[in-house]
C-alpha cells in the first residue's frame, strides 16, 4: 500500500493564531477523511472570515484540541519559526513474528500542516518601538496587523483548497469504508519534533518511514 | 446505457445500483449546493425561522436529530433543503441530462422608488419560468417585487454524467476487471461529495449568502438560483471575470461522474456594499433604538442611497418594529393590518389592492413551511425510495421501462407509473400547485403576528398612493352583498384593506364600527396616524404642520387594536347581512349555481372571520329555504282560493 503524502503550504501565523488556524484545518482534513455517516456542523472562524467544516464528533473534537494544547506547549519550550504537525491515517495488521503478535500500522496517508510562528515577545516589542517613532503609532500598527490577518486569511483559504484538490485528485489509496459512524479510518495526530537546522531532514526521515511503514514498529 | 446491455444478474443489478448512485448523486450535490446558497430555503437561516414560522410541530428542526432515509446516502446527514428535493425527479429520469445549478445575485437597484412599484405580475412570470428551469421559488421574487434590479449569474455548479458510448464493445469479461467496484465507485462519490462540501464554503458566494441569513432581511442584493439542464453560455466578459474549478470525476463502468463549477472570484463590489452606508451611531440616537435588538438593527444597515429605508432616520424605529418582531412585546400594532389584508387576498387573489410589498415578506417563509410539510412528510417518500436507508442500492429485477438509464427501476419501491412516464413539464405541475400565490397568503392569514408589519408597510405604501379615491373605488366594488352603507363590512370585505387600515389609524372614530363616509375619508390625510405613517415613507424631513397629534400614533394603533381584538362586529355582520337581507337572498336560491357561489363566497370570507360563519350560513339558507316553501304554499292557497272563489 502507498502512503500518499500531502505537504501544506506553509502559514505565517501568530502565536494566538494558532489554534484557529489548527483546528481549521486538522478539522477539514478529518471532515474529507470521515467517511461514515457524518452530520456536519459549520464552524466560523473568530479571526478570519472563513467557514469550515467539522464531522460533528465530540471526541475527535477533542483530541484534536489536546494536540493542538501539546502543540503550543512545544512551540513556547521551543520557540523555533518552523514548526510542524503531522495527522496520519493507518490501517492496522496483526501480524506474527515468532511468538509474539505484533500490530503493525500501515500508514496510507500524511498531512504535514506548516506553521511558522512569528516570535512573539520579540517582533512585537520591536514592532511598537519602531511605531512609536513613526507619527502615528497606533493606525499603522492597526494597518500592519489587518493586511498580516489579510493575508493569513487568503493563505489560509489557499490551504483549504489545498486539501480539497488533494482530496479529489487522489482517492484510490484510501481504504475500503469500514462500516462505522463518523471518522471511519484510524488517525494519529503528532508533532515532529524539529529544530531549525534539522527540519528538512527529518521530515525526509519521515517520508522514508511512510514509504516502508514496517521500519516504523 | 440501458439494463439489456448487460447480461447476466450480477451485472443488470449492478447496473441498476449503479444509476441509483448517480441519481442520488445528482440530489445530493443540489442539496449541498443549495442549502448553502439560498438564504430562504435553508435551515442554517435560524433567526429567520424564529422570526416568521408558527410553532409548527413538524418543522425541520424537529426532525434534525434523527438520521433519515435519504441522510444515509454517501454518509452525509444534510438539514431539509425543500428547494433542492423539489424538482430532483427530472433528473431521476433522465441522468444523462446535465445539472446545471445557477447561482445569480440579484442587486437592486440603488434609485429604486417604492411609489413605482407595480403589481407584482413577476410571480407569473416566475411560474412560468419555473416550468422552464424546473426551478422552485426562487428569493429573488421574495425580496425585490420589482423589475427595478439587476441579475448576474456568480455561480454555475455544473453536475454531469458522462456516459461512455463505447464501453459496450469492451466484452464484459475484461470491462469487470478494468471498471472500478461498485463499492469504489460508491466510495469516489462519498470523497466527491465531502469536497463539494467543504467547497461549497469556501467560495466566495458563501460570504454573501452569510450575510444575507446573518442580516435579517433588508439588504440591496439578494441570492436566486436556478436549476436547469442546459447551459446558458456565458458571454466572453463574463467568462473573463470566471474562475473555474473541475472536481475530479468519478470513473463507473459505463461512463463518468463531473462535477465542476464556474465561479466569480471578486465579488467585492457586492459584499461591500451593504455594509459601508451607515454606522450604528446613527441608530442609537432614537426613540426605541432598533439596537436592542440584533434584528431590528440590521434593518439599517444595506441601505442604497435614496432607497425609502434610508431617509426617514427619525422614524425608522416605528418601521423597524413593525418589520421585524414576529410578535412585538407590546404586541400591538400588528393585527389589524393583517387581518385585513388576509382578508383581502384570500377573497381576491389577484385584486390590484393586494399591496404588493406585503408578499415578499410571506413568500420567503411561507411556502416553504408549507413544503416543509407536504413536500418532505408526505410528498418526498413517494418519489424516493422510502427505504434508502436500509442498503441504498437496492434492486428491482423486472424491467417494464426502457428508460435510458433505470433510475426508476433501481428504486427499491416502484414509483407509479404517472411519475415515471411523465416530462418534465408534468413533474412541475405537480409541485407548482403546492406553492400558488393563493396557498401561501392564506398560510400568512393563519400567521397575522408574523406578517403583520410588512402588511401594514405595505398597506401605507397603498395608502398615500391612492388615497380616498382608491376608498371609493374599492367601497364601490367591494360586493353584492353589502345592502347599506353603514355595514361595517363594506370597509372589510375583500378588496378594501386599506379602507379598514385606515379607519384602524383614527381612535376617535372608534365609537361606531368602522363607519367610512367621504367626508371622513377626505379628512383622512391629515389625521394623525395616517399622516404619520405617509410622511414616514415619503418624505419623512418636510415639516409638516398637523403633527400635533403625532404622539398619539401609538394611541392610535392601540386602540385601534384593541377594537380590532374585540371585534365582534365582524362576524355579526356576516351573519347579519345573511339574515338582515333574506329578500335579495331570496332570490338567488331559485339559481341553484348562483347559490353555491354565493355560499363558497360567504364561505371565504367566513373563513377568515369566524369559523363559525358558514354554519351560520347554511342556517340562514335553510331557513330561506322554508320561507320559500311557506311563500309557495301561500300562494298556491291564495291561488285555490282565488280560484274557488271565482268558481
Amino acid at each position: 500500500m502507498n502512503c500518499e503524502v500531502c505537504q501544506l503550504k506553509e502559514l505565517e501565523v501568530e502565536h494566538f493564531e494558532i489554534r484557529e488556524v489548527l483546528r481549521c484545518i486538522l478539522h477539514t482534513i478529518l471532515f474529507h477523511r470521515a467517511l461514515g455517516l457524518v452530520r456536519p456542523k459549520d464552524v466560523d472562524l473568530e479571526l478570519f472570515e472563513i467557514t469550515y467544516v467539522q464531522c460533528g464528533d465530540v471526541e475527535l473534537e477533542k483530541k484534536i484540541d489536546e494536540k493542538i494544547d501539546q502543540f503550543i506547549d512545544r512551540v513556547e519550550k521551543h520557540p523555533n519559526k518552523k514548526n510542524q504537525i503531522c495527522l496520519s491515517f493507518y490501517e492496522e495488521k496483526k501480524q506474527a513474528v515468532w511468538f509474539t503478535n505484533r500490530v503493525e500500522r500501515l500508514y496510507w496517508e500524511q498531512w504535514y500542516i506548516n506553521l511558522n510562528v512569528a516570535q512573539q515577545p520579540k517582533s512585537h516589542s520591536g514592532k511598537s518601538h519602531y511605531s512609536k517613532v513613526v507619527v502615528d503609532p497606533g493606525e499603522s500598527a492597526l494597518e500592519e496587523r489587518s493586511h498580516r490577518r489579510a493575508a493569513l486569511e487568503a493563505s489560509l483559504r489557499e490551504v483549504l483548497f489545498q486539501i480539497i484538490k488533494f482530496v479529489n485528485e487522489k482517492k484510490d489509496h484510501v481504504p475500503p469504508i469500514p462500516n462505522l459512524e463518523g471518522v471511519s479510518f484510524l488517525y494519529e495526530i503528532t508533532i515532529p519534533s524539529s529544530s531549525d537546522s534539522a527540519f528538512g531532514m527529518d521530515m525526509f526521515k519521515r517520508m522514508l518511514q511512510t514509504g516502508h511503514p514496517t521500519m516504523l514498529s | 446505457m440501458s439494463m439489456a446491455l448487460y447480461h447476466g444478474n450480477t451485472q443488470s443489478s449492478e447496473a441498476a445500483k449503479m444509476e441509483q448512485i448517480i441519481t442520488e448523486f445528482f440530489a445530493k450535490s443540489r442539496q449541498i449546493i443549495l442549502e448553502s446558497r439560498c438564504p430562504h430555503v435553508s435551515s442554517r437561516n435560524y433567526s429567520g425561522e424564529q422570526m416568521m414560522s408558527s410553532p409548527s410541530p413538524s418543522s425541520s428542526s424537529s426532525s434534525s436529530s434523527s438520521i433519515r432515509g435519504r441522510d444515509k446516502w454517501f454518509n452525509l446527514a444534510l438539514r431539509d433543503c425543500p428547494a433542492a428535493i423539489e424538482s430532483i425527479d427530472f433528473w431521476r429520469q433522465s441522468n444523462l441530462e446535465p445539472m446545471v445549478v445557477d447561482i445569480i445575485l440579484v442587486q437592486r437597484l440603488s434609485d429604486w422608488d417604492p411609489m413605482s412599484y407595480s403589481p407584482r405580475r413577476d410571480l407569473v412570470r416566475n411560474l412560468s419560468g419555473k416550468e422552464r428551469f424546473q426551478n422552485c421559488w426562487s428569493s429573488e421574487d421574495d425580496e425585490f417585487g420589482c423589475d427595478m434590479k439587476t441579475e448576474k449569474i456568480i455561480e454555475r455548479w455544473v453536475v454531469q454524467y458522462e456516459s461512455r458510448k463505447g464501453g459496450r464493445d469492451c466484452s464484459s469479461g475484461s470491462k469487470r476487471s478494468i471498471a472500478p467496484s461498485l463499492h469504489t465507485l460508491y466510495k469516489k462519490s462519498i470523497l466527491l461529495l465531502r469536497s463539494l462540501y467543504a467547497m461549497v464554503r469556501l467560495l466566495p458566494a458563501y460570504k454573501l449568502y452569510r450575510d444575507l441569513i446573518s442580516s435579517g432581511q433588508i439588504l440591496t442584493f439578494n441570492l436566486a438560483h436556478r436549476v436547469s439542464s442546459f447551459v446558458e453560455p456565458f458571454t466572453h466578459r463574463e467568462e473573463s471575470e470566471m474562475q473555474q474549478f473541475e472536481f475530479t470525476p468519478v470513473e463507473t463502468f459505463s461512463g463518468r461522474l463531473c462535477l465542476s463549477v464556474t465561479y466569480r472570484s471578486s465579488l467585492l463590489d457586492v459584499s461591500s456594499e451593504p455594509s459601508t452606508p451607515m454606522t450604528p451611531q446613527f441608530i442609537q440616537d432614537y426613540v426605541g433604538s432598533p439596537m436592542a435588538d440584533p434584528l431590528k438593527r440590521l434593518l439599517s444597515f444595506p441601505v442604497p442611497q435614496g432607497s425609502p429605508c434610508s431617509s426617514p432616520f427619525g422614524r425608522r424605529h416605528s418601521w423597524s418594529h413593525d418589520f421585524y418582531t414576529p410578535s412585538p412585546p407590546s404586541a400591538l400594532p400588528s393585527p389589524s393590518p393583517a387581518y385585513s389584508d388576509s382578508r383581502a387576498s384570500i377573497s381576491k387573489p389577484s385584486s390590484h389592492c393586494l399591496p404588493p410589498r406585503s408578499l415578499p415578506r410571506h413568500l420567503p417563509e411561507t411556502p416553504q413551511r408549507h413544503k416543509n410539510n407536504t413536500n418532505l412528510d408526505a410528498y418526498w417518500p413517494s418519489i424516493f425510495s422510502p427505504s434508502p436507508s436500509t442498503s441504498p442500492p437496492a434492486h428491482l429485477p423486472s424491467s417494464h421501462k426502457s428508460k435510458a438509464l433505470l433510475r426508476s427501476e433501481s428504486a427499491p419501491v416502484s414509483i407509479p407509473a404517472s411519475k415515471l412516464g411523465s416530462t418534465p413539464l408534468s413533474n412541475n405541475n405537480q409541485i407548482l400547485p403546492r406553492s400558488p400565490p393563493l396557498k401561501v397568503k392564506r398560510n400568512s392569514a393563519s400567521k397575522t403576528q408574523r406578517s403583520s408589519g410588512l402588511v401594514q408597510t405595505s398597506t401605507v405604501d397603498k395608502l398615500f398612493s391612492f388615497g380616498k379615491y382608491e376608498n371609493k373605488r374599492c367601497s364601490g366594488s367591494s360586493g353584492v352583498k353589502l345592502s347599506s352603507n353603514s355595514s361595517p363590512q363594506k370597509s372589510f370585505s375583500r378588496s378594501s384593506s386599506k379602507l379598514s387600515f385606515q379607519d384602524d389609524f383614527d381612535d376617535s372614530e372608534f365609537s361606531g364600527p368602522f363607519v367610512v363616509d367621504d367626508d371622513d375619508m377626505a379628512d383622512r390625510g391629515s389625521r394623525p396616524g395616517s399622516f404619520d405613517q405617509r410622511g414616514l415613507i415619503r418624505d419623512p424631513l418636510e415639516p409638516r404642520g398637523l403633527f400635533q397629534v403625532r404622539k398619539s400614533q401609538d394611541a392610535a394603533v392601540a386602540a385601534l387594536v384593541h377594537v380590532l381584538k374585540r371585534a365582534p362586529p365582524l362576524r355579526q355582520d356576516i351573519s347579519n347581512s345573511i339574515d338582515l337581507s333574506p329578500s335579495s337572498s331570496h332570490v338567488t336560491l331559485t339559481n341553484p349555481t348562483e347559490e353555491r357561489n354565493e355560499k363558497s363566497e360567504l364561505r371565504v370570507q367566513s373563513a377568515v372571520i369566524s369559523v363559525a360563519s358558514p354554519k351560520t350560513t347554511s342556517a340562514a339558507l335553510e331557513e330561506l329555504r322554508g320561507y320559500r316553501e311557506m311563500k309557495d304554499l301561500l300562494l298556491r292557497q291564495k291561488g285555490m282560493r282565488s280560484h274557488t272563489q271565482a268558481k
